[in-house]
């Protein structure tokens, strides 16, 4: 049932897009590196506060992938790459991520919904594929965490199921086109 | 066993491979005019005439009414026009939309063969209002292109992957397929696998979408396939939520196994390109079950306008 895969060195292909990223999408890229820094610290932190119960190490390997992350992004922009968390986002989300696992799950899909808000804006900025592509195999990441948090809160998939399949109505930190 | 209605599903079955028939049709057409019956008399005559045949009578028989002076064996077949089909951002609407269409058969099948029941019912159905509003979420950017929506399902993605399916849940019984042992089992790991590559079908789309809106627009619904996968991978592996598999963390987090479940609510960090392998059916008499590898549109799965001009 093998198939041949869609490539973009395909002549098929009519146009072609930049593959590097452009001078603004590094500006871009480094704002997304940032913010996924941001969440891996914030994981983190809840796991180091005792966050988590049965399910603690769902939320370490949530910080490996935010890390994973940034650094994808890291090796995409090379000495563009910040490297460095946003403070001021850190500071706004960190006291829901404490010990309490509910809470802290609802702090959490609230986070993996911005970043999936964030990323879709960006690929709707950003002009190179390279950076197109590895933003939204990252929101594919991001979206299915929404779920998971969802059920780390003790959610049901049933009667809560606009909390797994919904994207809230979060603030972007995309720049507005 | 569930009691479901397994003829209601075959009776969807046949009513897609009539479709994709019509459709194929299309593509038979453009393969025809290759002179196969000439090639075959020809034989014959080798056959019938046993190995007597001297080169220069082959040489004889086989000359047109021009000489070149160079002498050749058999007539090459007329060639046929390769039609031209471009990957443009239609094309790409139009496929996308035909997934969805996909997605729609099968849990409009599995609902009216009353396979889910409760709760998973109510998730199935919820997902199918969700495809039919991608479905027309995509057809209407195709035609905001200039472009006709498709408004079937993928006619390879529904013979090569989705009637084989639910074939192993249903049966067979005139070619030995048995039906299988758990409905409800194989219709919700069939989902998981179906969401999962409709997610990454999207994913695949963003780096070969010319039009930077459109990118954003597809993950849109990118988003909401991937979420449906993590919905039904929490209900089926609600004890792990995300796989540590490939991952660097300590080892009192990994898993006690090196082999993964077959569905999470978070499989791996990063969208995957991968094919995503469901197991269905009944076990043999060695009892292993079927495993049919799902992947993402290739370029001879993609619904090109020009199929639309042949049909």
């Amino acid at each position: 049932m093998s198939t041949t895969p869609v490539t973009k060195n395909s002549d098929k292909f009519a146009t072609t897009p930049p593959r590097r990223p452009t001078s603004a999408d590094i500006e871009l890229l480094a704002l997304a590196q940032s913010a996924e820094l941001t969440a891996r610290d914030l994981y983190e932190q809840a796991v180091a506060a005792g966050a988590g119960g049965d399910h603690v190490a769902s939320l370490v390997a949530v910080a490996a992938h935010h890390d994973a992350y940034a650094q994808s992004l890291s090796a995409l922009l090379g000495t563009d790459a910040p490297q460095v968390r946003n403070d001021a986002l850190f500071s706004s989300l960190q006291s829901g991520f404490g010990s309490d696992t509910e809470s802290m799950a609802l702090a959490a899909h609230e986070l993996e919904n911005t970043l999936v808000v964030t990323h879709t804006d960006l690929l709707g900025l950003l002009e190179g594929t390279e950076g197109a592509a590895l933003v939204a195999s990252i929101l594919i990441g991001e979206s299915r965490h929404c779920a998971a948090m969802a059920a780390l809160a003790g959610k049901s998939p049933v009667s809560d199921i606009d909390l797994f399949l919904t994207t809230s109505d979060v603030a972007s930190l995309a720049p507005q086109a | 066993m569930n009691d479901f209605n397994r003829d209601e599903l075959r009776r969807a079955l046949r009513g897609t491979a009539d479709h994709r028939n019509d459709t194929f049709g299309s593509i038979v057409e453009a393969t025809r005019g290759l002179n196969f019956a000439r090639s075959l008399s020809r034989r014959r005559f080798f056959v019938a005439g046993g190995a007597t045949v001297s080169f220069a009578a082959l040489v004889a028989a086989c000359g047109g009414s021009e000489s070149t002076g160079i002498a050749r064996l058999g007539d090459a077949p007329t060639p046929n026009e390769l039609v031209e089909a471009d990957v443009t951002d239609i094309a790409l609407l139009r496929t996308a939309t035909s997934l969805e269409y996909n997605a729609i058969f099968v849990y409009e099948a599995a609902a009216s063969a009353g396979v889910l029941t409760g709760d998973t019912a109510e998730i199935a159905k919820r997902f199918l209002d969700d495809h039919r509003a991608h479905a027309a979420a995509t057809a209407s950017l195709t035609e905001s292109l200039g472009g006709k929506a498709y408004t079937q399902p993928n006619p390879r993605l529904q013979s090569i992957y989705i009637e084989p399916a639910l074939t192993l849940i249903v049966g067979d019984e005139a070619n030995g397929v048995p039906a299988t042992d758990d409905p409800v089992a194989d219709v919700l790991a069939l989902a998981y696998a179906l969401e999962t590559i409709a997610g990454a079908t999207y994913q695949a789309y963003v780096p070969l979408l010319d039009d930077k809106s459109l990118r954003a627009a597809a993950m849109g619904i990118g988003d909401q396939e991937a979420r449906h996968a993590a919905l039904l991978g929490v209900v089926l592996n609600p004890d792990r939520l995300v796989s540590s598999m490939g991952l660097s963390i300590a080892a009192e987090y990994q898993e006690d196994t090196d082999t993964p479940a077959a569905a999470y609510a978070s499989p791996s960090a990063f969208g995957t390109q991968a094919p995503v392998p469901v197991t269905l059916g009944a076990a043999n008499e060695s009892g292993i079950r079927t495993t049919v590898n799902l992947e993402t549109p290739s370029l001879n799965s993609m619904v090109y306008e020009y199929l639309d001009a042949e049909g």
